[in-house]
């Protein structure tokens, strides 16, 4: 990939030149001449015709670098990059001095598939300027083109004796130690090639992460025997990518330096590597990165980075971390409304409820509206979770948003005040909150259709203690409700309800025990969806054969029902006729 | 006697008998279920497994060619329903007035009724490293519910293909190069596993390299065909099958593969009188190109030779004169988008003058799906790789055919899995 990458540099480089030279020859004669003619011809699609005008171009100057290069890129076009040889011949014998005509000889010579030609260029080149390290380059491009690997390390090697320089092209190297698996000499080329050119980095760490499972313990330690510090971030970059983000971190704070830009550069890479990585580990290694970018930034910037990082902390599960970031921007002047809103909500989550509404008030005057509000909902859930509804109502009496009905319909629902509650979450329909809360509100609007009573306090104590976290009591109370309702007159929804319930907090059993209780031929319409998630359950505790029957059982049993092309979807899954996915 | 030659005679008693006396061939069951195979139908792709799962249950089904895109007259059984409802396969009842009608609609027009009387006992040939979702007929096979089973070269040379009626091969290199990836892939883990595989396999068998091996494969093949077995070959499988076959006493393989070049002039040496469908190609014999020959006219893995996706067309066949053409282009749709495999298509200047032309792409200098006879079997080549995936790269998610339920690329392949069914009730006549 360098490789591909330097050969396009260069190409674009010597295209630049062969312009620039041209635009310079435009300027000092006003009559049209071959080489403009030529480029004319190449920029119009006619490669054939640019051609023959490039080579009159040469035979009145053979050392004319536009017309030269013109011709390369037209015959690559053609697919004749061969024919360019009797010409770059003759512009090395009028300025064998002008090392990029030997490039032209050499890549012809490696179209031509003759590797002793790419050599020998390759050192007549070397000998213009015994310092340069392209000629060596172009003949390691040339013979990987190939896939001779074997002639591609001779020309980085020979690069080395010639240079005096053990370290010269030691990212080209290291890639073709990495496509080898050689991981020692990975490790050792591309320690060389970080600590010469940081931008190695990420290619590195693409380079290295493919590597098997068996060998990376061996890897880390090879890294672990590196002095320079660049070399022990592309450790913590691969520690990241292989599972191990908190031991990334620690490696990559052992390893920063005193210099607060090359700081940065080091915690930046790092970040670039577990930036997309979800899960409490990850977002906790985010946040100690976050938190040490912070650190080493001023301004607001260095704010905004710091609110980044208690929110990472706070998706970790690391509340006291989150706050303790907080803290340090605690003053109302310092905090942005988005600082606000993860300070409230972290407060939230450790149920200090009453400071995280004191800590709104506080934030009041610099909050605009909406935030405002959406905060008073996130503190009314942290009164709900606390048990206390009316503190809950309290917080949300004002609010006449979408998402504010539907949080008002939860809380009539917990309340137990059924019509109202349906009244208030048909009117949030749609629009309210995530696709996964408008989901599970469609959920809870057909659990409450089939239900005779206006009211029943019981079914919303229920599914308070659900939310409250006690899922087991709350399902055990839900169920207790449906025994005392008709199957079709709510008692099989609200067992379907509390079956998914108990399926999303891992209570299996419980909820196989509660769907198939809700699949009872009276109740017409819960039953295939009872059914449907009773196959799903199935299905997902690897009992393919009994998802089958109970699959096949609701497709014949309700051949109308909106739910048979999923259900035959899951029956395709369940036989392995598709994919997985 | 040639299998031509029963269909023939085949045809002449039906012809002989009338429609009138062919309805009393059938029994006088209470009702009868049509499986329409034109717009109507809300799933093409299932609808051959219910038709074969029916025949497989000893139900003398019809495949209805040319009526409504090639529709399934079944006797109505308590099963086929059922299945139907479970399948999401649409079905229509009818009575035997109604069939009377159509029998009557068929014998006045380009259509004709053909009987099909015994499941194909069906064979895949995969590696065992091969993933389990990239071979077409694999996950056609799967999502139409049509039984199958794996084998691979110990069983082709150990004379195992005896036991099935249709033996379908899809990307298998059977020059023993490794598909040419060798070069551009060295190091990627399947290909590894693939040469370590393929390299023990043939020490195991006796054969001093994997190109050798390879041959051996396709003569078994091609020897299972000439007893009257039925080839389905698609992509690569195509093209290598018979260069493997005409490559007898020919190094055709680079030396990554067996040690020894490619012999530079192997394209004058090749014996095309073995080969199936082929003749006078051109092999490529740069081994980092990942081509095998002139007999693919797209030609995906050469960049200055590929050539751009168009449509084919499906040609129309008589259906009382040519039943078994009919049989394999019964579609919903004539043109259908192409779509690129290592093979994509055939050239027709490399297509022997025996070889019946299913399907081409007007104006072009290929076909696409092609069929003919060796002995007493018959063979049908496919170009491409995955008709739903035009692009089809390595690594690419597997094609869920539940989103494609009407794939007219597939429906192809179905038509190919029954159409043995038909077959023996012609060779009983």
């Amino acid at each position: 990939m360098i490789l591909l990458r330097a050969r396009r540099t260069l190409s674009a480089a010597l295209g630049l030149l062969g312009l620039a030279a041209l635009a310079h020859g435009l300027a000092a004669q006003q009559a049209p001449d071959p080489a403009r003619r030529g480029f004319e011809l190449e920029r119009r699609g006619n490669y054939g015709d640019a051609v023959g005008a490039y080579r009159d171009a040469l035979k009145k100057k053979p050392n004319d670098a536009a017309a030269l290069f013109g011709l390369e890129r037209s015959l690559i076009a053609l697919d004749r990059p061969a024919d360019i040889l009797p010409d770059a011949r003759a512009a090395i014998a009028a300025s064998p001095g002008t090392g990029a005509f030997y490039g032209v000889a050499l890549r012809a010579w490696a179209a031509s598939g003759r590797p002793d030609s790419v050599r020998a260029v390759a050192q007549q080149w070397a000998a213009v300027d015994s310092t340069d390290e392209t000629p060596y380059r172009e003949w390691g491009a040339a013979a990987l083109a190939r896939h001779d690997r074997d002639e591609a390390r001779k020309a980085y090697q020979t690069a080395r004796d010639r240079l005096h320089r053990p370290d010269a092209l030691a990212g080209e190297l290291a890639m073709v130690l990495s496509e080898e698996h050689d991981w020692a000499g990975a490790v050792r080329e591309w320690s060389t090639a970080v600590a010469k050119v940081s931008g190695y980095r990420s290619t590195a760490v693409r380079a290295l992460s493919p590597a098997p499972e068996e060998d990376r313990s061996k890897i880390l330690r090879d890294f672990g025997k590196q002095t320079a510090p660049t070399a022990r971030w592309l450790e913590a970059d691969l520690r990241a990518q292989w599972g191990d983000p908190l031991g990334g971190y620690q490696v990559l704070s052992a390893n920063l330096p005193n210099d607060r830009g090359r700081a940065v550069e080091a915690i930046s890479g790092f970040l670039d590597q577990v930036r997309d990585q979800t899960g409490p580990e990850p977002r906790r290694a985010q946040g100690l990165a976050l938190a040490a970018l912070a650190d080493r930034t001023p301004g607001p910037g260095g704010s905004q980075l710091r609110l980044e990082a208690a929110q990472a902390f706070a998706d970790a599960g690391d509340q006291a971390a989150a706050k303790r970031l907080l803290g340090g921007m605690a003053t109302a002047i310092d905090l942005t409304s988005g600082a606000g809103a993860t300070l409230v909500g972290v407060l939230v989550k450790e149920g200090k409820v009453e400071d995280a509404q004191r800590k709104l008030e506080q934030l009041k005057p610099g909050l605009v509206s909406e935030d405002w509000m959406a905060l008073r909902r996130t503190v009314a859930w942290g009164w709900v979770r606390a048990g206390k509804l009316d503190r809950a109502d309290s917080m949300i009496v004002a609010d006449s948003s979408v998402e504010g009905l539907a949080m008002a319909g939860q809380l009539r629902l917990f309340h137990g005040d059924l019509d109202s509650a349906a009244i208030l979450l048909k009117l949030a329909g749609p629009f309210a909150g995530t696709r996964d809360e408008a989901t599970a509100r469609t959920a809870t609007l057909a659990m409450l259709q089939p239900i005779q009573a206006d009211t029943l306090p019981a079914l919303g104590a229920g599914l308070l203690a659900v939310e409250r976290g006690d899922t087991a009591r709350g399902v055990q109370q839900l169920e207790k409700v449906a025994d005392g309702l008709p199957v079709d007159a709510g008692g099989a929804e609200i067992r379907l309800y509390a079956g998914r319930l108990a399926q999303s907090a891992g209570r299996t059993a419980d909820a196989e025990r509660l769907l198939r209780s809700a699949a009872v031929p009276d109740a017409k319409t819960t039953a295939p969806a009872a059914e449907l998630a009773l196959a799903q359950l199935l299905l997902d505790s690897g009992r393919a054969k009994e998802a089958t029957e109970v699959l096949e059982q609701m497709i014949l049993g309700f051949p109308e029902s909106a739910l048979v092309p999923q259900a035959r979807r899951l029956l395709d899954q369940a036989r392995g006729a598709v994919p997985q996915t | 006697m040639r299998r031509r030659d029963f269909v023939g005679q085949a045809l002449g008693v039906m012809a002989a008998i009338g429609p009138a006396r062919r309805l009393l061939a059938f029994p006088r069951a209470a009702g009868w279920l049509l499986v329409p195979m034109d717009d109507a139908q809300s799933d093409h792709l299932k609808a051959y497994g219910l038709t074969y799962r029916a025949v497989q249950r000893g139900i003398r089904a019809e495949w209805l060619l040319n009526y409504r895109n090639g529709s399934f007259l079944i006797p109505a059984d308590q099963a086929t329903p059922r299945d139907a409802a479970l399948a999401g396969i649409s079905v229509q009842p009818l009575d035997d007035g109604a069939v009377l009608q159509i029998r009557a609609e068929i014998q006045a027009g380009n259509m004709d009724a053909i009987p099909l009387e015994k499941a194909p006992k069906v064979a895949v040939y995969v590696p065992p490293n091969a993933p389990p979702w990239d071979d077409a007929v694999t996950m056609v096979l799967n999502y139409a519910g049509i039984e199958f089973e794996k084998i691979w070269d110990p069983e082709v040379l150990r004379d195992g293909l005896k036991k099935y009626d249709w033996l379908h091969l899809h990307h298998e290199d059977f020059t023993g190069q490794y598909s040419k990836f060798y070069l551009n892939y060295a190091g990627a883990p399947w290909l590894l596993d693939m040469v370590k595989q393929n390299t023990a396999m043939a020490r195991t068998l006796g054969f001093a390299s994997v190109p050798e091996e390879k041959k051996g494969v396709a003569r078994a093949i091609a020897a299972y065909v000439e007893r009257g077995g039925f080839l389905f070959a698609m992509c690569t499988a195509t093209e290598t099958l018979d260069l493997a076959l005409a490559g007898q006493g020919v190094d055709i393989a680079t030396d990554y593969a067996d040690r020894t070049p490619m012999d530079p002039n192997a394209s004058a040496k090749m014996h095309w009188e073995l080969a199936l469908a082929f003749q006078n190609a051109k092999l490529e014999l740069n081994p980092s190109v990942p081509v095998f020959s002139d007999i693919d006219g797209h030609q995906v893995n050469s960049l200055d030779r590929r050539q751009p996706l168009g449509s084919f067309t499906l040609f129309n066949f008589s259906a009382k004169i040519d039943p078994v053409a009919t049989m394999l282009v019964q579609n919903h749709r004539q043109v259908i988008p192409d779509f690129y495999g290592l093979t994509t298509s055939f050239t027709r200047r490399t297509l022997k003058p025996s070889v019946t032309i299913l399907a081409d792409e007007p104006g072009a200098p290929w076909v696409k799906y092609i069929h003919g006879e060796r002995g007493q079997g018959t063979w049908t080549f496919f170009g491409g790789h995955d008709p739903e995936d035009p692009q089809h790269q390595i690594g690419d998610p597997p094609t869920d055919l539940s989103l494609h339920p009407h794939s007219p690329g597939y429906r192809l392949i179905l038509n190919n899995v029954l159409f043995p069914a038909a077959k023996k009730k012609e060779l009983k006549t």
